[in-house]
């Protein structure tokens, strides 16, 4: 028997969660694509909790049922993190699908998650018995896999609160609308008096998961721009080495060069 | 422009911007069975068996036994069955229809029949085909003697791919029967075309069929050869069970299984003389897919064209279009004057280049002129007019001054600028309209002076009905409202032709035009009045024979040039449309807004063709078969096109209007390609070229 529920706390849909497993659905722009029938659904739309944006001493945190336009719209969210919403699909799709399913979907070419991975977000997964907190980065376990419990609902999605003003962003899809990414890239760059005290680049379409390459970004980290640009050849020859593409609707050898050609102008771009 | 031109709100707008206008989809389904094809999961085999699931009363599967006439698609060649013969030729090709009541009872139970197959070798490139549908070939003066004087010899391939026509609404239609008559409506461009296949496939006469139009949601060719094949399935399956049926393809299906453009490979040998090309030797190839359906024609047209706009004294052209196991080709938008214009143009671009020369300038000193012969030797009747199209575009789109700036670019972004002129020739090729079409059209008059349009002509959006009124309302010199025109039904309206080749209002409006002007002669206040026109033959043409490609191929021809300027991005390969300039003669506007919406969104089609659409398909299979992975762009992809209206009157067609539906869609392609040409500083032979082709080019470069 199919059943499908709105509940409208969290309490009661994290006891549906347990009782009946089913799917979560928020938006439902990538559910609706494979349409299944025999589905069963909880709908966590109608659940305020999930919906707010707000920010502590430590995160920025976002409901996991808020919209992309929801987002865009907020004054607390990070541009990097707007700019990247505002290049999904058009709007009625950003009016509906959520940062939650964007994430929960488990695809490697989610835009908003490549930019909650470059700012080494968190993810509060809760259920019944209590909640814990996971690096996004470990919560994606391979394509389409995800460390999600049963049990468990993504009820936040939090960015460390951290100088993000110095970012880059570059979504290659096949048009300017309503195209899933090719190849996309995003690095931060914090830069205080000549030192840079925080690299961070991620590519999202290249591989199974978002790509995050933290030990080669930390190469730059602490460095003055002199000493970075010094070691940019040693830098690009070890992005180069993770950047495997699988393969895809485009090529592999067209995503890499891609990927290279981003790197090496977020570089350019900032001095190095 | 003409009082004609005047724009007036297109009938159609109100209900389809309210969501009342019926669709296939939309007419009740009580009473209805649900059908769902059996298809070939197999490019090429010997069906050994088929097996079904045990079907509930009710279901029913039909398939080549019960077709009760002849098991053939009338079209040009019958060589389409309805439902497969012995062997399956494509992946996708019908073996059977699934029908019953309930729809996923129906998808379900079409899923479980088994297919046996014994296997036979495929063939998917039409150059490696050993097995030639069509071969037309004709010549003009003496190339032997131009290539043996000739200074210089350039010889070039060129390549473009499928292309799908993206209508909004897949095909779909409706079969069943009342008062011993079989009655097919649905989404189709041709009611006489799906009439005339009924009749051969049912084993009827004419008059126990017939067909209707539902309101179109797009159409572009898609739904010009292919209902009659969709006509005669659903006929069957309604003969059979005695109930109507019903089929509408998803998208998936409407994608991996219905025509599309021909892909073409064209070689082009140049022969120059003092500067001038004196001779073209042409070869054409097309891909026809599985079966011929369209396929001749479409090559006809295509090899008519190759030599482009140009005055070549000397030309040789042969063209074949073979058979491969992928899905059969057939009517697009240009039907096959897309593919050796797009080859014409970037080998004068080419040719152009190579010696030193600005590829407009080049063009410009070989046009052929009013009184030239055509490349079938018949003859420019009528002014040619681009050059003073060219000069508008170039002023427009600031052409020369871009052209010099954009040499020897070595930045991230790198822009160009390129141009293309060609032409599409109005109508039927060559005597078709008079010795198949033969059209008749008719109005009807009631007794309150009301003046009811009798033709087959069917509206799809492109706005033939504001058309028609207008042209009927202008002659009678009577208000719009006092002009009836509803969708086509074969009962009630005479066989006009097909509502393709650019042909409606040049010919068909022209038809009613005269029937307008007898029946304002004949008007009686009061009486019922009915007048029938038939088509008249324009006695200035020179007789065509299509065995030797001679001869006034068309009456006349409307122009269009076209400009685009892309900026490429080469570290990622995107091209982005800057600026898009066209001007369009296509003769009188009947209704300016209407041919302005026909320029620009033929132009997109067109400019995507070249820079954006490709069907990826592996061992005759589609793989890109939904809207978000077979490109197209949207409004955010393209730049405000600037379309330039430029008329030279035609005196055979309505106030002077010529064929417009698919001029704009001609010359896009090689403009685009050329514009990319110019900002990555090099010569390019395919359509389309996309952004991992930018980046295979750099790397080729930088290597």
């Amino acid at each position: 028997m199919v059943k499908s529920f709105a509940p409208t706390t969290l309490a009661e849909a994290l006891k549906l969660r347990k009782a009946h497993g089913l799917t979560l659905y928020t938006g439902g722009t990538d559910l609706m694509v494979e349409a299944k029938e025999d589905a069963s659904y909880l709908f966590l739309h109608k659940i305020p909790e999930l919906k707010e944006i707000k920010q502590d001493a430590q995160y920025i945190r976002f409901g996991a049922a808020c919209t992309f336009s929801d987002l865009i719209d907020h004054p607390l969210t990070p541009k990097i993190l707007k700019e990247a919403c505002g290049q999904i699909a058009a709007p009625a799709i950003r009016n509906i699908g959520s940062i939650g399913g964007n994430i929960g979907n488990g695809s490697p070419k989610a835009d908003s998650a490549l930019i909650f991975m470059v700012t080494d977000s968190l993810v509060r997964l809760v259920c019944e018995d209590g909640e814990r907190m996971l690096p996004l980065k470990e919560f994606y376990l391979g394509r389409k896999k995800l460390a999600l419990r049963r049990d468990e609902i993504i009820a936040e999605v939090l960015i460390p609160r951290q100088n993000l003003d110095n970012y880059y962003y570059t979504k290659v899809g096949a048009r300017n609308a309503l195209a899933i990414s090719r190849v996309a890239f995003a690095g931060i760059l914090d830069v205080r008096d000549g030192v840079i005290r925080h690299c961070a680049t991620a590519f999202g379409a290249v591989s199974d998961v978002i790509l995050r390459p933290a030990e080669i970004d930390a190469m730059l980290t602490g460095k003055t721009l002199t000493q970075a640009k010094a070691l940019r050849q040693d830098y690009l020859a070890a992005i180069d080495q993770v950047i495997v593409p699988i393969r895809g609707r485009v090529g592999v050898e067209y995503r890499k060069d891609v990927c290279l050609n981003l790197v090496r102008d977020f570089l350019d771009v900032n001095g190095i | 422009m003409k009082s004609i031109s005047r724009s007036i709100p297109k009938k159609d707008h109100g209900e389809k911007m309210r969501g009342q206008a019926m669709y296939v989809c939309d007419c009740p389904t009580e009473g209805i069975l649900f059908g769902r094809m059996v298809r070939s999961s197999v490019p090429r085999a010997k069906v050994a068996n088929v097996k079904l699931p045990t079907l509930p009363d009710g279901y029913c599967y039909v398939d080549k036994n019960d077709v009760p006439g002849t098991n053939e698609v009338l079209m040009i060649v019958q060589d389409t069955p309805v439902f497969a013969g012995e062997t399956v030729e494509h992946i996708g090709d019908p073996i059977g229809l699934l029908c019953g009541p309930d729809e996923r009872e129906v998808l379900r139970l079409a899923g479980e029949v088994e297919i046996e197959y014994e296997m036979l070798e495929p063939t998917f490139d039409a150059r490696e085909s050993d097995v030639v549908f069509f071969d037309y070939a004709y010549e003009k003066g003496n190339t032997a003697a131009a290539f043996a004087q000739a200074d210089h010899i350039f010889e070039e391939d060129f390549e473009t791919g499928l292309q799908e026509h993206m209508c909004m609404e897949t095909n779909g239609l409706i079969a069943g029967s009342s008062d011993g008559k079989i009655h097919v409506h649905g989404s189709l461009q041709c009611p006489y075309y799906v009439h005339k296949a009924l009749v051969h496939a049912l084993g009827c006469r004419p008059e126990d069929v017939s067909v209707a139009q539902d309101v179109i949601g797009g159409a572009f060719g898609a739904k010009e050869d292919y209902p009659s094949i969709l006509a005669c399935q659903v006929a069957v399956a309604a003969h059979k069970a005695g109930k109507p049926v019903r089929v509408i393809f998803d998208r998936k299906e409407d994608i991996e299984c219905t025509s599309k453009r021909h892909p073409s490979f064209c070689n082009y040998k140049v022969a120059v003389k003092d500067g001038k090309v004196t001779a073209m030797e042409i070869e054409v190839l097309y891909d026809a897919g599985a079966y011929t359906t369209m396929s001749p024609v479409v090559l006809q047209r295509g090899i008519i064209g190759a030599p482009g706009i140009y005055n070549v004294p000397n030309l040789k052209v042969h063209g074949q279009s073979r058979k491969t196991n992928n899905v059969p080709n057939g009517a697009f938008r240009g039907f096959g004057g897309p593919q050796t214009f797009f080859a014409v143009e970037m080998m004068m671009e080419h040719v152009a280049k190579n010696l030193g020369l600005e590829p407009v300038d080049f063009k410009l000193a070989h046009l052929a002129k009013q009184g030239d012969s055509t490349s079938t030797g018949g003859k420019y009747h009528f002014p040619v007019p681009i050059a003073p199209m060219v000069d508008a575009v170039l002023k427009a789109s600031d052409y020369r001054a871009k052209r010099a700036a954009y040499q020897n670019q070595t930045g991230r972004y790198r822009k160009g600028i390129g141009l293309s002129a060609v032409f599409h020739g109005g109508g039927f090729t060559g005597s078709a309209e008079r010795d198949l079409l033969k059209s008749v059209a008719r109005l009807h008059k009631d007794k309150d002076g009301n003046v009811e349009i009798l033709t087959a002509n069917t509206d799809m959006g492109q706005g033939l009905f504001v058309a028609f009124t207008k042209i009927v309302a202008e002659t009678l010199d009577l208000p719009h409202d006092k002009i009836i025109l509803t969708m086509p039904n074969t009962d009630r309206v005479p066989n006009s032709g097909p509502t393709v080749a650019s042909r409606s209002v040049m010919v068909v409006g022209e038809l009613i035009r005269r029937a307008a002007v007898r029946l304002k002669d004949e008007w009686k206040d009061g009486e019922e009045q009915t007048v029938t026109e038939h088509y008249k033959h324009p006695e200035f043409m020179i007789p065509f024979d299509i065995k030797t490609f001679s001869g006034d191929a068309y009456p006349t021809y409307s122009w269009a040039v076209n400009a685009v300027e892309v900026e490429i991005d080469t570290y990622t390969g995107a091209i982005k449309l800057v600026g898009g300039w066209g001007s369009f003669d296509a003769g009188t506007p009947i209704d300016e807004n209407i041919l302005r919406g026909q320029m620009e969104g033929g132009f997109v089609q067109s400019l995507s063709y070249g820079m954006m659409e490709k069907i990826t398909a592996e061992k005759g299979k589609i793989r890109n078969n939904t809207f978000s992975d077979y490109m197209i762009p949207t409004a955010m992809d393209l730049p405000k096109l600037e379309i330039l209206l430029h008329v030279e009157d035609y005196p055979g067609g309505p106030f002077g209007a010529k064929g417009g539906g698919e001029l704009p869609h001609v010359g896009g392609a090689p403009a685009t390609i050329a514009a990319i040409e110019n900002a990555l500083d090099t010569k390019l032979g395919k359509a389309p070229f996309l952004p991992e082709d930018v980046m295979n080019h750099l790397r080729e470069v930088n290597r």
